[in-house]
C-alpha cells in the first residue's frame, strides 16, 4: 500500500466520519431528516476553496471565473468553511424548519438540495459552473512542501484533530441534558412542545451545528482533492451518509463512526476494488453500488432498525437520592 | 384560574369547537365529559396551544395567551397530557421526567458544550426530584426501563409525572383513564385526589363516569362542539338534555 493511497483512505476515512457524526447530531438525535446534508459540505468546501485560492485574475487561474480569491493562510479557510455552513444553515432552517411538517421537511431539504446544485451547476460567474475549482491551494502551501510524502502525514494528523475536536462536541451534546431533549423532540415533537420545550428553536440549533460541522468536512476534503465540482456533491451523496448512520446505530456517535467506515469508506472502496477487475459491462459495478446501498438501508430498517451499535439505554448510576417531599409540583409554573 | 371565551375551532367548515365558554376554578379538578365528537379534545388542545383557535380568546392567570404557542403556555404553567400514549419511548422512565424538568442549566447548546461540571448540580437535584416523584407513584423500580416498553396505566403514570415535574398551575388531563387496566383506574384516581388536595388544579376529559362522580366537581357537558350542561353530576343527571346527549344508559 502507497502512502497516497492510505492517506487517501485515511483522510476520506476521517471526512467521512466528520459528515457522519454531524448528520447523526441532526437525524439520528434529533429526528431531522436532513436531504440536503451534502449542500452543507459543499459550501464549506467552496467556500474555503475562495478563501484559500488567489482571485480568479490571478495567472494560473484565469481558467476558471469565481467570486472570491482571498489567498488567507490556513487554518482560516477550514474555519470559513465552519462558518459558511451554519450561515447557509440559517435561511435554509428557517424557511424548511418553522411550520412543515417531518415528512415534509424532508422533501423540502431534497428539493434544496437540488435546487442548490443546479444553480451552482448553471450560474458559473459565481462558482464556476459544471467545469467547478480546480488548482485549490493545499493547507500550508508555500509554508512546507506539499508534496511529500511527510505532507500525507501531516494532513492526516489536522484531520485527525478535526475528528477529534467533532467528537468531543458532538460527545458533549449527546450526553447532556440538552441532547436528552433533542431526543424527546425525535421520539415525539407534539408532547415535546407540550412541555415547554421550543422545537422550532431545538432544530435550529442542532440544524446549524451539523451544518458547521458539515462545512468543515467539505474544506478538509477540498484541501486534500484539490477541485470541487458540482458533480461531486449530488444528492445521491446525503443518501450514502443516511445509510452509513443507520447501518451504524442512530443516535450514537460510536455507531455514526462505525457506519461511516463501513459504508462510505469500505463499502465504496470494496465497489471501486471490484470495478478495477472489469466484471460485466463498464458500468455495472457502480451501478450495483446503488442497489446494495437501497438494499443495505432497507435491510437494517427491516431486520436491525436500531443498527450495529444500538442508541445507549442512559442509566442514572448509584443508590435513588429520593426528596420525599413532592408538594413542589404544584403550582409556581415553569417561568 | 382560566377563563376561555367564545372558543371556536373549524375545520375546513366543520365546526368542532363552536362557541364554547367555560371557568376553571382553582383547587379543584374540573370534568369535561361528553360523547364521541362532542370536540373535547379540540377544545383541550386549543386551551394547551397544540390547536390554534379560530376565533376566542383565553386568559390564563389573568394574561390572554390565546396567540400564544404550546411551548409558552406549558412554560407559564399550563400544561397537558394527551389522549393517545405519548410518552418518550426511546428514553427510560427517568429521562421523561428529566426531559420536562425546567430550570436546568444543561439544556441549552452553550450548556452542553459547557459540560458535566457546568449542569450536574441541576442534574443531581433534579434527578432527585424526579425520583420521588417515582417513588410517590410506586414506578421507583422502573426508572431505567424504556418507557415505551411499559404497560398503558404505567404510560399514563409517567405522562402525569412528567407534567407536574413542570410544576403546573393548571393541569390538563386528557382521557388520563383510556387503555387503562380497570384494576389501576382507581389507583391513579387515586393520585389524582391527592395532587388535588396538595392543591393543584386539573382540567380532565374522562369518560369513565364513576371516576368523574368520584372527582370532579364541577363537571362540563359538551355536545357537538357547544356546551350544554355545567354542574355537579347529580345537577347534571335532573338535566334533561345533557341525559338525553350522554347520560342515557
Amino acid at each position: 500500500m502507497n502512502t497516497y493511497y492510505a492517506a487517501n483512505l485515511l483522510i476520506f476515512a476521517g471526512v467521512d466520519i466528520i459528515a457522519c457524526l454531524a448528520l447523526n447530531l441532526q437525524f439520528g438525535v434529533s429526528g431531522v431528516v436532513n436531504f440536503s446534508f451534502i449542500v452543507f459540505q459543499a459550501a464549506g468546501a467552496y467556500a474555503a476553496a475562495v478563501l484559500s485560492m488567489p482571485p480568479d485574475t490571478a495567472p494560473d487561474y484565469s481558467f476558471q471565473i469565481y467570486v472570491g480569491g482571498y489567498q488567507l493562510p490556513f487554518p482560516l479557510p477550514w474555519i470559513g468553511g465552519a462558518v459558511v455552513g451554519a450561515l447557509l444553515a440559517l435561511p435554509i432552517g428557517l424557511v424548511v424548519l418553522r411550520r412543515l411538517r417531518a415528512d415534509y421537511q424532508a422533501i423540502a431539504l431534497l428539493v434544496t438540495s437540488i435546487i442548490a446544485n443546479t444553480v451552482i451547476n448553471n450560474a458559473r460567474p459565481l462558482l464556476n459552473g459544471a467545469a467547478g475549482l480546480a488548482l485549490v491551494p493545499q493547507p500550508l502551501d508555500g509554508v512546507v512542501n506539499t508534496s511529500t510524502n511527510s505532507y500525507q502525514y501531516l494532513y492526516i494528523g489536522l484531520t485527525a484533530i478535526c475528528v477529534a475536536i467533532v467528537w468531543f462536541i458532538a460527545a458533549r451534546i449527546v450526553n447532556s441534558p440538552y441532547g436528552r431533549t433533542l431526543r424527546a423532540m425525535r421520539e415525539n415533537e407534539v408532547a415535546a412542545s407540550a412541555l415547554g420545550k421550543n422545537p422550532t428553536a431545538l432544530k435550529m440549533t442542532i440544524f446549524v451545528v451539523g451544518g458547521a460541522i458539515a462545512g468543515l468536512s467539505g474544506a478538509i476534503l477540498v484541501g486534500f482533492l484539490q477541485v470541487w465540482a458540482p458533480s461531486t456533491w449530488l444528492y445521491p451523496e446525503t443518501i450514502i451518509l443516511f445509510a452509513a448512520v443507520i447501518v451504524g446505530g442512530r443516535g450514537n456517535n460510536v455507531g455514526a463512526i462505525l457506519g461511516a467506515l463501513l459504508v462510505p469508506v469500505g463499502f465504496e472502496e470494496v465497489t471501486r476494488l471490484l470495478g478495477r477487475m472489469n466484471i460485466g459491462p463498464p458500468n455495472l459495478i457502480p451501478a450495483l453500488e446503488w442497489v446494495c446501498i437501497g438494499l443495505l438501508i432497507l435491510g437494517f430498517l427491516w431486520f436491525r432498525p436500531k443498527g450495529v451499535v444500538p442508541e445507549q439505554r442512559r442509566v442514572f448510576p448509584g443508590a435513588p437520592a429520593v426528596e420525599e417531599e413532592t408538594r413542589w409540583v404544584v403550582g409556581k409554573g415553569a417561568r | 384560574m382560566l377563563s376561555a371565551r367564545d372558543i371556536h375551532r373549524h375545520f375546513e367548515g366543520m365546526h368542532a369547537v363552536d362557541g364554547v365558554s367555560i371557568e376553571v376554578m382553582p383547587g379543584r379538578i374540573t370534568g369535561l365529559i361528553g360523547p364521541n365528537g362532542a370536540g373535547k379534545s379540540t377544545f383541550m388542545a386549543v386551551l394547551a396551544g397544540t390547536l390554534p383557535a379560530s376565533s376566542g380568546s383565553i386568559v390564563f392567570q389573568g394574561e390572554d395567551i390565546t396567540r400564544l404557542p404550546a411551548y409558552q403556555r406549558a412554560r407559564r404553567g399550563l400544561v397537558r397530557t394527551f389522549q393517545l400514549p405519548s410518552e418518550f419511548g426511546q428514553l427510560t422512565v427517568l429521562e421523561n421526567l428529566l426531559v420536562a424538568a425546567p430550570d436546568n442549566r444543561g439544556e441549552s447548546l452553550l450548556g452542553a458544550l459547557l459540560g458535566k461540571r457546568y449542569w450536574m448540580p441541576d442534574e443531581t437535584r433534579l434527578v432527585a426530584q424526579a425520583r420521588g416523584l417515582l417513588k410517590r407513584f410506586g414506578l421507583l423500580p422502573k426508572e431505567s426501563d424504556y418507557a415505551g416498553m411499559l404497560s398503558g396505566g404505567q404510560k399514563r403514570l409517567v405522562e402525569i409525572m412528567r407534567a407536574l415535574m413542570l410544576r403546573p398551575r393548571l393541569l390538563l388531563l386528557d382521557e388520563p383513564m383510556s387503555g387503562v387496566h380497570p384494576s389501576i383506574v382507581n389507583e391513579i384516581a387515586g393520585y389524582l385526589e391527592q395532587l388535588r388536595d396538595d392543591g393543584l388544579t386539573i382540567l380532565m376529559v374522562e369518560h369513565e363516569l364513576h371516576i368523574v362522580d368520584r372527582l370532579c366537581d364541577p363537571v362540563i357537558v359538551m355536545a357537538q362542539g357547544k356546551v350544554i350542561g355545567q354542574g355537579s353530576m347529580a345537577a347534571l343527571r335532573r338535566q334533561p338534555e345533557v341525559v338525553d346527549a350522554y347520560l342515557v344508559g
